[in-house]
């Protein structure tokens, strides 16, 4: 049966019997080349996809999934989340109606490349870091690409499929230069193998880390902070998103509980989501409950507008929802962004400071509940508007709810980063934080 | 699971591009979990996973890839995206050695569940995490309580070139209790998670309320724990799950995955005394209706009871097919692994320090100060040194060889062949405990065991 028949049949029992079901079917190709010492040293090649359902039964919902999709798979599933949904105590669950939202391709020929090439993307990035005498070590080299198909159905007339993907190279290494070590690791995304450029992305890597070797202890003190994209978006991606996520508003967990229309950040802070950007590597056509994409401003030149809601949320919240429904075929209803983004600015001008290059132990540091974060990062030192020198063993800590009020300037390029979801950041300069060093 | 002319099609296709050796993993899983937090039903889930994993080795190097599209153009599909990704990388065998002539092996039914999940409805799953609840509820601190039953029914076939042909049936339930006292001075845990290859006769081996009353008085004696010294001093370890030290600090070191690469302390030393005379260290994947225990491993071969360490001298080590293509030793049906997405890693299944003879009052006698670390929770090991830290989920001061009053926050600290080197006495109480073991080939059930022994020292991180 194919995923289009496995909803259909699913869609067609589940009316039989009364039941009000959605239907989210998955399936994911992922093809990775790991090169090491100048040879291919693992292949991986998966594809895996299932069928998610949830029900509503009096009010009460309840979820199944499976991978296989013959009639008896389909069968149990259907009582699996039947008898799941009666066991269950909250009632007012409900699906949410819809239409044919149609089929889209957002990924076309992109991955179609002869597998040799993709090979040699993966040892030419190898091989051009080896070339620079300072890389000590390349600990990891991988080029990576990832397929995927969505199609989603429902009792209420949600009808709709698309198909999305990425191409990745990605590489950890180790420089050196005396005595001095840094580890770091590059990356490059695109929707195209023919984006990619194993030599750029190389370049890159010995720029980003290059520039890190002697870094010398930072003494402890206050000091204006210009964050690079990468490591502002891996911020915002985590401490951002878990305060606008409408779930964790309801369960009491977000510090911007009832505070939309207020001010919440620096008046030239514009935070987006716009699943519906030609080129964004997370966009999609709907969300997975069927709601049909479009831009969302959360915060608009400092004023929070609104959370990001699914139909569940923005219902006990009585809002407009913002079509920010997520779901793997495996779980339960979420929320999660499309492309996330600050808005660029007029460019940032450096005086004196700290360039935070990269931020590191997020998931231990960054306590999104009370917005608190005291994180390891690598960084550069900002004398007389120049670079003077790098710097390092330092921690840099503060609120991010009070950061956002204090953001002074906004770089004027945009850069995205995949590490904690889709999101882009321009360079972002901070009025003052506190770091901890020698 | 698959047609026999099918399999055999799709491991010929595989070594057509010159591998030694095909193997086609399948699996076939139905999950259910279920979990109540007070008295409500937060989470109820089912899923059915099916898949299949295909592993070529060209010497020993390995290719894999797994996919869940079983039809025949599914997996033949696999079988030649694998080949064209290796390339012709050796002498194309277009007949293919053995591969036809399967030797089928079925599973006998040993850990076979005795109630099995269909016997009874999900009301009945849900009363018996309530009565769970109720159990843990033993004083006015107990501020919330969580349950967890978790249902694990897994079909598996393994079919290689060389005609291995094994099916398996495995059958796992487990019962999970986080109690949580809270009074002016803060809020602890008490846990409780016993977990058998048997059915919904689980909550007959562990009545549900006795679990919850367990968990619920690990967590009051937790509440008036005080903060652990900190020191080096003797300890004597609980049986049960306190075996999850020697899981991690010596268990690890004896996987081929490490030892192959002579990234582990141990490597190289079979035949060597390794620890002290009263230690047995055993890996036993047959013991009957143990969470760890499997008829098959995931490479098709029989599990079996693996000696590791007798009376202090290291015998054998935990060997999977890549292992021992690496190492010359002999394979143990250690072959593990998490599920299709993952190729198999040596790994282990249940294992402990044999018991002992001393009886368990006198390993306190003549410890004129020390620390009775009576259960046991999560910590690290890193296997290149065998560096380890473990937390005490329950901890006592031991004071003139009387069990004195309880303490909480403690570590232990230390390198395990260090520390079994120093366990001076061994108990004869031997008991199991059931965890979750995460590694190179994912997430495993393992029963970790001992009965209680004496550690003449060991470092304890503590507050105080």
């Amino acid at each position: 049966m194919t995923f289009e028949e496995a909803r259909d049949y699913l869609l067609q029992k589940a009316r039989a019997l009364g039941l009000e079901a959605e239907v989210l079917a998955t399936h994911t190709r992922e093809l990775t080349i790991q090169a090491h010492g100048g040879k291919v040293e693992e292949i991986t090649q998966a594809a895996q996809g299932g069928v998610g359902v949830r029900v509503v039964v009096e009010g009460k919902t309840g979820y199944a999934y499976t991978e296989e999709r013959t009639p008896a798979a389909l069968d149990w599933v259907l009582q699996e989340a039947h008898e799941n949904a009666l066991l269950q105590s909250e009632t007012g669950g409900f699906l949410p109606a819809g239409g044919t939202l149609g089929q889209h391709d957002l990924l076309g020929e992109g991955l179609s490349a002869p597998l040799e090439q993709k090979r040699q993307a993966a040892l030419s990035l190898e091989a051009s870091l080896r070339a620079d005498p300072r890389v000590r070590q390349v600990q990891m080299t991988r080029y990576s690409e990832n397929e995927t198909q969505a199609t989603l159905g429902s009792t209420q007339g949600v009808s709709g499929a698309f198909r999305n993907g990425y191409a990745l190279l990605l590489t950890s290494a180790v420089m050196g230069e005396g005595s001095s070590l840094k580890q770091g690791y590059e990356f490059d995304l695109a929707k195209e193998f023919h984006a990619l450029e194993p030599g750029r992305t190389a370049q890159q890597f010995l720029h980003h880390t290059g520039r890190l070797l002697g870094a010398r202890p930072l003494k402890t003190g206050r000091y204006k902070a210009y964050f690079e994209p990468k490591a502002f978006a891996q911020l915002l991606g985590m401490m951002g998103w878990f305060l606008l996520s409408a779930k964790n508003v309801l369960e009491g967990k977000s510090l911007l509980a009832g505070r939309v229309g207020q001010k919440i950040a620096s008046e030239i802070f514009t935070l987006v989501d716009d699943p519906t950007l030609p080129d964004g590597l997370a966009s999609r056509p709907f969300d997975a409950e069927g709601t049909a994409a479009r831009r969302t401003v959360f915060i608009e030149k400092g004023i929070l507008r609104t959370f990001a809601h699914n139909s569940e949320t923005a219902r006990k919240m009585g809002v407009e929802n913002t079509g920010h429904a997520a779901r793997s075929y495996k779980g339960v209803l979420g929320i999660a962004p499309s492309n996330l983004f600050v808005e660029p600015g007029a460019g940032v001008q450096m005086d004196s400071g700290i360039v935070v290059t990269d931020l590191m132990g997020l998931h231990a540091g960054a306590n999104p509940i009370s917005g608190e974060f005291s994180l390891q990062a690598l960084g550069l030192k900002v004398e007389g508007g120049e670079v003077a020198y790098p710097v390092e063993n330092f921690t840099v800590a503060g609120n991010f709810l009070e950061l956002l009020t204090r953001i002074t300037a906004l770089g004027s390029e945009l850069e995205w980063n995949p590490m904690m979801g889709i999101v882009g950041s321009p360079m972002v300069e901070v009025a003052e934080l506190s770091f901890a060093g020698a | 699971m698959l047609d026999e002319a099918l399999v055999g099609d799709v491991l010929r296709r595989a070594r057509q591009g010159g591998a030694d050796f095909a193997e086609l993993y399948v699996e076939r899983w139905r999950r259910r979990a279920l979990r109540v937090l007070s008295g409500e039903v937060k989470e109820a889930t089912s899923g059915l996973e099916y898949g299949a994993g295909l592993r070529l080795f060209y010497g020993t190097e390995v290719v894999y890839a797994y996919t869940n599209d079983l039809s025949p153009q599914g997996l033949l599909e696999v079988a030649e995206t694998l080949v064209q990704l290796k390339g012709q990388a050796g002498q194309v065998d277009a007949l293919g050695r053995g591969g036809l002539d399967f030797r089928k092996a079925v599973a006998q039914g040993l850990h076979a569940p005795q109630v099995p999940f269909t016997a009874k409805d999900k009301r009945y799953r849900l009363e018996r995490l309530r009565e769970a609840e109720a159990g843990a509820s033993v004083g006015p601190q107990i501020k919330q309580v969580q349950t967890n039953l978790m249902e694990w029914e897994q079909e598996v076939l393994v079919a290689t070139s060389e005609g291995t042909w094994a099916e398996d049936r495995r059958v796992r339930t487990r019962l999970y209790v986080t109690a949580i006292a809270q009074d002016e001075n803060g809020m602890q845990t008490g846990v409780m998670g016993p977990g058998l290859s048997v059915g919904l006769e689980l909550f007959d081996r562990y009545p549900p309320a006795e679990v919850g009353r367990r968990a619920g008085l690990q967590a009051l004696t937790n509440l008036r724990a005080k903060p652990a010294p900190a020191g080096t001093m003797p300890v004597v370890i609980g049986n049960g799950f306190g075996g999850v030290i020697f899981h991690e600090a010596l268990g690890h070191l004896l996987e081929t995955t490490s030892v192959a690469k002579k990234a582990s302390v141990l490597s190289d030393k079979l035949g060597e005394k390794v620890a002290s005379d009263c230690v047995t260290y055993i890996d036993d994947g047959t013991t009957p209706h143990g969470w760890g225990s499997q008829e098959f491993d995931d490479e098709g071969r029989p599990t079996e009871r693996t000696v590791l360490i007798e009376n202090g001298v290291l015998k054998s080590y935990m060997v999977d097919r890549l292992g021992s293509l690496l190492t010359g030793y002999r394979p143990t049906g250690s072959g593990r692994r998490q599920d299709y997405t993952f190729a198999p890693t040596s790994r282990m299944r249940n294992t402990f320090i044999a018991p002992g003879t001393t009886p368990k009052e006198k390993l306190f006698e003549g410890i004129e100060y020390g620390l009775y670390a009576a259960d046991m929770g999560g910590g690290q090991v890193r296997p290149g040194s065998g560096e380890y830290n473990f937390a005490v989920k329950e901890g006592y001061i031991i004071r003139r060889g009387r069990i004195e009053e309880p303490v909480r926050g403690a570590m232990l600290v230390g390198k395990g062949p260090e520390s079994i080197q120093k366990i001076v006495a061994v108990s004869d109480d031997l008991e199991m405990g059931p965890g979750m073991c995460g590694s190179l080939s994912g997430s495993l059930p393992v029963e970790v065991g001992q009965p209680h022994l004496l550690i003449s020292e060991i470092v304890v991180g503590g507050q105080a």
